[in-house]
Parts: structure tokens; C-alpha cells; sequence
């Protein structure tokens, strides 16, 4: 299978990542219990942007670069094997040119933090991103200026910038959309909300996208995560 | 040996460059009564400093290869390993570390913490080697022991507690007040070794007041003792000595003491810190893999009479042959045991065990638990384990960074050829960061360090040590060649001139082969090629990698599949076969759309996070794909993968752009297709070598 090929199969297209819409800027959420595939979820939006020839930066929370570069290379030999990619290490370096990873310690992460970064990478021509991945932020400390300076900056970078959260099973709260806690009080700031949950038949972990005012991707479970191999599917 | 191992100390002396390490290791082994005359680094009487026993260290001025040193101080052992300061020589640093229980970490109070005392701490971190901090230099213009104070919190994150109090700065330095016993203690005679206590100074005792109530306040924190004698107003040195004692090996206290070495003033109280606040042996915990159980970790017990355990840390070429230093963390080790290399296994006898002091030594009969000694004719590498046969424990492995950089060097006649062959086989077993090798491809002898100045002093010594002349070269990147999709083949070689003649065809594919150099496959069905010319065709196909067409760089990562050929009854042969098979090669490699391949280094630079921007550009304009970033505090790793052939000059680079703040290690990754611009270049550059021969 080819590159372009592969583009237009992958289930991803449903969340609209990277297709050619009007929508150029996005806040999105990945939201789940513990272990469920978030990582995972936001690997493989970081990959159909990157296969799409555009830039990516990772944005990891605690987490090592060692680590997180595993998960790329897992989920690419994944995909690569699944469609029978036609040159998968060709296709791998030239996608990798256009990664970066960034680890922070929490403490670290706000808004003028990574506009600084940001801004080294594109002024010394590294990089210039249109998808970030944030993942391992804590929103049960979530800083609301934090999530509203990122929604301002992504609109002003046209950037799509994709988090991952982690919901507690004794935790029942939930917003109005349908959001779990601890992003109840927050899910104002995201245009699209994917909640992780396990299909009440079969084995595979459903992708409700309990919210979307974008337009691009349509609400319900339209997707599914395979818990074996944590990859997007259209059915299990 | 050491009946309490309690009064042993092993301890290293490290720092920033210039900081006064072998000055004020000097003073301590005339304080100790080991020399008996003082001798400065680049002083008139041109002696040089004891502990600076190579030629070349005493004519820079400073320290190049680690000396172990051992003296008693009040009742205790210490041994005392000087460690270089030149960033390019931290294996020496680290290798000192592995085997210290604790570490005096000199700063100079003008210069403050340099980049290289960043290292060292980060090292002394790694290693969990609790530590002193001892301001040196209080006699100079500039001094300023609070200024540093305040660098070792701010940019050490350590939790450092000023435990002295300097009196008088600069030219009216006089002496320092001691905080635990709040005396001024001054250092008289023509080398400071008469100690006169006084009151403390009219002028100086508020300010010595507060700093003694911050130091209690820091100490109490590890003892409740002393947090209860403090609030009753009874707290005793014994108690603050004990509560320091404790925050210092747990590493979450660092005591600070400070004076002049030049000056002869302080060193006494600093051996009196090392006898009080580092710890012996047994009060640090080290670990050993036991091999006969998947390599799991064992706590060595420091028990003299449990089986012997002891690590080889250095190696030295000596006047009496090769002297292998060792600590031994149990056991004890005596003259004319047999002890056994974990690694390799060979038994070796204890001929002679010797305790160093510098370049001198002292015979001795056995070793106890703890100790550091240095054994004769013992042949190991740095790094082995020897145990006395009873158990099969290897130490952990010590970090061995990965050289950065290769120079080509020539011996400029024979006799220097000689010379230099023998300086090298000792240079590699004594350091194992530098590597040698001979190129194939251009015979030059590669020699591969931790950075100019290192292979620098290597060639330096060559010449000085062995009368070794060398020319140095300009570095070469080893490209490689290698195919790029599957390609057939069906060759056949005939030659009938005159004689017997020569007959083989070979038919097949060649491959890319993910993993691996080269491999043969033999798919020969009906005896085609018969059975005694398959491995003809192999050692053919093996010979034409050797060299690609390309840029004439070995070929790497494919498999010759043979699968038809023909042979003839009298012609074919042992040599037709393998030069049908180099054919074949040729002929397929051609239609395999070959590539050139370099050697891609991960690249890790570590900084201050300010810099972070222009080390990312520096490494972009190098070619470099930047992986990522890890920041933590205010430093950041930066990881990035970057051709060889564009690091070179990298190290000058970089502490230019960082102000010499940030440092960078390399190793190799993999081999990676060059850009078409560069092949072409490569290409242009083969022809133009290939026209001039």
C-alpha cells in the first residue's frame, strides 16, 4: 500500500485531523480511565498529521523522551504492517523529521513556557508546528487561564492542539455536553471531546465523541480502539 | 589494613579547572605528614606538585591522569583519589567516583561554580557520593564565599550550609571562625600548620551568631536531638557535628567549609570535615551483580572475613609494569592469594600489593574491606571484578562515555612507528575512552578521544613519554554503501587465453537486508554450480562488498541469493567461481539503486534552558533532526540526530554559543542515506581521488 493510500483508509479521517477543511485551529480532548488508550489515541493523531505531511510537536508531561519515542515507533510498525506499507523505513524517516518531543515537569508547562519554546523552533527553522499533543497534563489542577491562553494561541497559530485526561471511576460528575471530571468545568475551552469507555459488548474501547462544534467530526461512537494493539478502528 | 573501618575515608577531590585541587591536595599530605615539603603546581623550585607526577601536568599545570594518594588524620585512613578538572577528562572523574564513598567538591571563591563544577555535581549526583563543599582561594582579589554560597543553592540545587565563617577577605584573610565550635581558628608557622583558637573577633560575632542560629536551623532538620537542645539552648558540637553527619550522607545537606590552599589556610578543618561529615565504607550502600543469578543486585557487605570482592578502577603502565589500582568492597585481599577476573575468568596471584602514594609507593601485606590498594602484573581491563573464587559477583559497570572525536595519525619514520605502537596498546588500557584503530580503507591509525584537548595530551605524550613523532591528520567519517531494492544478476565469467581456462556462471538477486552487514543464500537446485564452488561463490560475493562502486566505501546490508549458474567440467574452478560471483555483484549492484550511507550520532546537549534556541539552530544547521527535549529545572537535554561528518569542531561551537555552559555527548545511531547534494559531492570527490592515482 502506498502513503496516500493509507491516509485515505485510516479510520483517523473521521476526526478530521488533517483534511484539507476550513478548520485550521482546534482544541481537542482525549478523555479516559487510567490505561485505556489515550496515548495511544493521541500517538496516532500526531502520526495522520504527520503522514499528512505536516509538523508535529509532542508535548509530554512526565513522561521520558525515551518513552515517548517508543510509542511512535510501536504505532507506526503497527500501521505500516497493518496496510503492508510499501517502503515503512522510508516513510518512517521522513515522517520523524517532522516530530519533536518536548518533556516538561508539570510545574513547568503554561502558556508563555511553550510560546518561548515555540518560538526558538521557529525562529531557528527546526520546526513549525500545526498539531500539538499534549499528554499527561493534570487537569485535576487545571490552571483556567492556562487552557484559555492555549485556545487563544491556537487560534492565533492555526494550530490544533489535542490533550489527553484522565477521569477517576468514583468521580461522577459530568458537564452538560457530557464531559466526565475533571474537565467538567473546563470542556468550554475544547471544540471536540472524545470520551474513551469500554463497549458494553465485546472488547474493544468505544470513542464517543460526546462533543464537536467544529462541524468535521460527527458525535457518537463512530470509532473504536482495539485494546490488544490500542489502534483506531472503524469496527471491532 | 584497617582494623575499624570506621575511620576509613575514601574520598576525591574534584572541581572546576584552576579551582586549587592539587594545591590543596599537597597541603594535606604535608598536614598528614606524608610529604614533608610543599611544592606548588608552577612553583619556582620547578619540583611541580606531588600529586602532579606526569611531565606534561606539571608543565600545564594541571592534572591529567588521577593519582591515589593515602594519609592518616587523627586516627583515620583516607585515601584520596585527585581527579582531573578539564572537562575531557571526566572518564578519570567518573571512574574516581565509582569507587569514593564521599568527595570534597572545590570551587573557587571568585570564579564561583563553573561549567565543569555543574559536572562533577551532576556525577557526584549519579554516584550518590555525599559531599563537602570547600570555597578555595578566599586570598584573592574578588573573593566571595557568599556569592558562591548562593550559586551552589541556586545553581547546584544543593542545600548548602555555610559551617565556617571567613575572617578577613582577599589580602586580610586571616583564618576562618568555626560555626560548630565558634572559634576563630587561625593557621600560624611558615606553612599555616600551627592551629591557634581565639574568641571570635569583636567585629565578626553578631554576623558568626547568625549564620551558627541558619546552620542550626539546617542541621536540626536531621536530628531531633539537637532540634530539642536547640530550643533548650544546650546544643553541643558533638550533636551539630552528628546532625550534619547525617544530612551529608543523605545527601541532603552540603557542609560548607572554605580557606585558601595557597595560603595554607583551612586544610585542617577540612580534613577534620572529612573525618566528621563523609562516611566509611560501611555507611554507603554498594551493589554488585550476582552472575549466577541473572545478574541481580547483592549489597556487598564490607565483612573482611566474607569471600573477597574487588573492583579494578585504574590502570597504569608503571616503572614495574602494569599496576591495576582496585577498591575491595568485602573480603580482604592478601599478597599471594588467587583471585579470578568475573569477566573473563582467568585466575591471577597477588604477587605484590602496594599502597600508592602518587608515584611512590609502600609495600603492604593485605587489603581490608573498604580499602583502595594497587596490585603488580595483574592483566585486566578497567572495570573488572576479581573475586577470590567463592562467589561470582561482577561491580556494576562504571558509565564509559563514548569518544567524540578521531584524528588520523602518522608516525613521521619507522622508529616512531614503533614507538607509537607502544604508547597506544598502553594508552587504550589505561583510559578507556581513547580508542585507536587502523582504517582499511586509508591505513591511517585512527585515534578516537573525549575532545581535542584530550587526544592533544595523548599525542603530546606519545612524543614526550615514547619519542614518538606523529603527524595529526584531519578526521575521517567511515561511509558506507548500501543497495536500495532487489536486483538480478546472471553472470558469467569465461576466459580461454592460453592454459587452462576459467568457466563459472552465477545467476541469482541481491536484497537490502534489514538487519545485519551480509548474507549469503544458497538456492542451488540440480547441482548446477556444483557443491565444491558454492563457498567459491560466497567468498566472491564477500570480496565485492569490500569495496561499492559508488565512492569505494564497503557495502553493507545485503544478501546474495544464488538460485542458477552452469559450470564446466575442466574449466571451472575455485577462483572462476569467485570471480563469476564479484561479477554478478557488479553486475546487480549496478540495477540495485545504490546508496551512499553515513554515520547518523545521537546527540545529546546538555544546558542552561536559555540556551535551548540557539543549540536547537546550532544542530539544525548541522543537519541535525532534533528528537526532542527534556527540561527539568532550569536545564535542558536536548536530543537530536546528526551526521558525523558535521560534528566536527562541534565542542568549539558549542561553548562559544553557550559561554561554555553547555556540554554534549555523541554515540553512534545508525547509518542513514546522505542527501543527494552531499552523494553527489562524495561521488565527484571518489572520481577526482580514483583519476589522481
Amino acid at each position: 500500500m502506498q502513503k496516500k493510500e493509507l491516509i485515505e483508509k485510516n479510520p483517523i479521517r473521521h476526526l478530521n485531523v488533517c483534511t484539507e477543511s476550513n478548520v485550521s485551529s482546534r482544541m481537542g480532548l482525549v478523555i479516559a480511565r487510567a490505561g485505556l488508550g489515550k496515548t495511544a489515541i493521541l500517538v496516532q493523531i500526531a502520526l495522520d498529521s504527520l503522514l499528512n505531511g505536516k509538523q508535529v510537536i509532542h508535548v509530554s508531561v512526565g513522561q521520558s523522551l525515551e518513552k515517548t519515542r517508543i510509542w511512535y515507533d510501536d504505532m507506526f510498525k503497527d500501521i505500516a504492517a497493518g496496510c503492508k506499507l510499501d517502503n515503512p523505513y522510508e516513510v518512517y524517516d521522513e515522517i520523524m523529521h517532522n516530530r519533536m518531543i518536548m518533556t516538561f515537569k508539570e510545574s513547568k508547562l503554561s502558556r508563555a513556557k511553550l510560546e518561548e519554546r515555540m518560538n526558538d523552533l521557529v525562529y531557528q527553522n527546526v520546526i513549525r508546528p500545526s498539531c500539538i499533543v499534549v499528554d499527561g497534563y493534570d487537569f485535576a489542577c487545571a490552571d483556567q487561564q492556562f487552557l484559555a491562553d492555549l485556545k487563544e494561541m491556537s487560534t492565533a497559530m492555526d494550530l490544533q492542539i489535542w490533550f489527553s485526561a484522565v477521569s477517576h471511576r468514583g468521580d461522577e460528575r459530568v458537564s452538560a455536553a457530557g464531559v466526565p471530571a475533571p474537565c467538567h468545568e473546563v470542556d468550554g475551552f475544547f471544540d471536540t471531546v472524545i470520551v474513551l469507555q469500554a463497549a458494553a459488548k465485546g472488547e474493544c474501547i468505544d470513542l464517543d465523541i460526546v462533543k464537536d462544534t467544529t462541524g468535521v467530526s460527527k458525535c457518537g461512537k463512530v470509532l473504536k480502539l482495539d485494546p490488544m494493539t490500542f489502534m483506531i478502528k472503524e469496527s471491532c | 589494613m584497617k582494623d575499624d573501618l570506621a575511620k576509613v575515608r575514601n574520598i576525591g577531590i574534584s572541581a572546576h579547572i584552576d579551582s586549587g585541587k592539587t594545591t590543596l591536595t599537597e597541603r594535606v599530605l604535608y598536614y598528614t605528614q606524608r610529604i614533608h615539603a610543599i611544592h606548588e603546581v608552577r612553583g619556582k623550585d620547578g619540583v611541580g606538585a606531588k600529586m602532579d607526577s606526569m611531565e606534561l601536568e606539571r608543565e600545564r599545570g594541571i592534572t591529567i591522569a588521577s593519582a591515589a594518594t593515602y594519609c592518616d588524620w587523627k586516627g583515620h585512613s583516607i585515601n584520596i583519589i585527585d581527579t582531573p578538572g578539564h572537562v575531557d577528562f571526566t572518564i578519570e572523574v567518573e571512574r574516581a567516583l565509582r569507587v569514593l564513598d564521599g568527595a570534597i567538591l572545590i570551587l573557587c571563591s571568585v570564579g564561583g561554580v563553573q561549567s565543569q563544577s555543574i559536572t562533577v555535581n551532576r556525577q557526584m549526583t549519579r554516584y550518590r557520593v555525599p559531599r563537602i563543599a570547600f570555597i578555595n582561594k578566599c586570598d584573592r582579589t574578588g573573593a566571595n564565599p557568599d556569592r558562591v554560597i548562593g550559586q551552589l543553592r541556586d545553581k547546584l540545587n544543593l542545600n548548602a550550609v555555610p559551617i565556617q565563617l571567613p575572617i578577613g577577605l582577599e589580602g586580610d584573610l586571616e583564618g576562618v571562625v568555626d560555626l560548630v565550635t565558634m572559634k576563630a581558628v587561625y593557621f600560624d608557622g611558615d606553612n599555616g600548620e600551627k592551629i591557634r583558637e581565639e574568641e571570635i573577633p569583636a567585629a565578626l560575632k553578631a554576623e558568626a551568631e547568625k549564620r551558627r542560629e541558619a546552620l542550626l536551623d539546617a542541621a536540626s532538620m536531621f536530628s531531633d536531638e539537637l532540634m530539642e537542645a536547640v530550643l533548650e539552648g544546650t546544643p553541643t558540637p558533638e550533636m551539630i557535628m552528628n546532625a550534619i553527619r547525617t544530612g551529608t550522607l543523605k545527601l541532603e545537606l552540603t557542609p560548607v567549609m572554605m580557606g585558601s590552599a595557597y595560603k595554607n589556610k583551612g586544610i585542617q578543618l577540612l580534613l577534620d570535615g572529612v573525618a566528621n561529615y563523609l562516611p566509611a565504607p560501611t555507611e554507603v550502600d554498594n551493589f554488585a551483580l550476582d552472575l549466577d543469578k541473572g545478574e541481580t543486585e547483592i549489597k556487598v557487605t564490607n565483612n573482611p572475613d566474607d569471600p573477597m570482592v574487588a573492583l579494578a578502577f585504574k590502570l597504569e603502565d608503571g616503572r614495574y609494569g602494569q599496576l591495576t589500582y582496585v577498591r575491595t568492597y568485602q573480603g580482604t585481599l592478601k599478597k599471594g592469594d588467587t583471585i579470578i577476573n568475573a569477566r573473563t575468568g582467568k585466575k591471577a596471584k597477588v604477587g605484590r600489593l602496594v599502597r600508592m602514594h602518587a608515584d611512590e609507593m609502600e609495600d603492604i601485606e593485605e587489603a581490608g574491606s573498604g580499602d583502595i590498594v594497587a596490585l603488580f602484573g595483574i592483566d585486566c581491563a578497567s572495570g573488572d571484578t576479581f573475586t577470590d573464587g567463592k562467589l561470582n559477583y561482577s561491580m556494576s559497570s562504571m558509565h564509559v562515555p563514548t569518544p567524540v572525536i578521531s584524528l588520523a595519525i602518522k608516525p613521521v619514520d619507522n622508529k616512531a612507528q614503533v614507538n607509537m605502537s607502544k604508547a597506544l596498546n598502553r594508552f587504550t588500557k589505561e583510559d578507556p575512552t581513547f580508542k585507536t584503530y587502523i582504517d582499511s580503507e586509508t591505513n591511517e591509525t585512527i585515534i578516537s578521544g573525549m575532545g581535542e584537548l584530550h587526544l592533544d595530551v595523548y599525542v603530546e605524550r606519545m612524543k614526550r613519554e615514547y619519542n614518538a613523532e606523529v603527524q595529526v591528520g584531519a578526521p575521517q567519517v567511515a561511509y558506507r554503501e548500501a543497495i536500495t531494492q532487489r536486483a538480478d544478476f546472471n553472470y558469467t565469467h569465461k576466459k580461454q587465453t592460453g592454459g587452462s581456462g576459467q568457466f563459472g556462471r552465477v545467476g541469482g538477486y541481491i536484497e537490502p537486508l534489514e538487519e545485519g552487514e551480509y548474507e549469503f543464500v544458497d538456492s542451488i537446485v540440480g547441482g548446477v554450480i556444483p557443491r565444491e564452488f558454492i563457498p567459491s561463490c560466497d567468498k566472491g560475493f564477500r570480496k565485492a562488498v569490500v569495496k561499492g562502486a559508488l565512492i569505494g566505501a564497503p557495502i553493507t546490508g545485503v544478501r546474495c541469493v544464488i538460485n542458477d549458474g552452469a559450470s564446466h567440467a575442466v574449466d571451472s574452478s575455485d577462483i572462476a567461481f569467485q570471480l563469476a560471483a564479484i561479477g554478478a555483484f557488479k553486475e546487480g549492484y549496478a540495477k540495485a539503486k545504490p546508496v551512499i550511507l553515513e554515520p547518523i550520532m545521537k546527540v545529546v546537549v546538555e544546558g542552561p534552558t536559555e540556551f535551548q534556541g540557539s543549540v536547537m539552530g546550532s544542530l539544525n544547521q548541522r543537519r541535525g533532526m532534533i528528537v526532542g527535549t527534556t527540561e527539568e529545572d532550569d536545564y535542558t537535554a536536548i536530543e537530536a540526530e546528526v551526521p558525523l561528518s558535521e560534528m566536527f569542531g562541534y565542542s568549539t561551537d558549542l561553548r562559544s554559543l553557550t559561554q561554555g555552559k553547555a556540554e554534549f555527548t555523541m554515540e553512534f545511531a545508525s547509518y542513514k542515506p546522505v542527501p543527494k547534494s552531499v552523494a553527489e559531492q562524495l561521488i565527484a570527490e571518489a572520481q577526482k581521488k580514483n583519476k589522481e592515482k
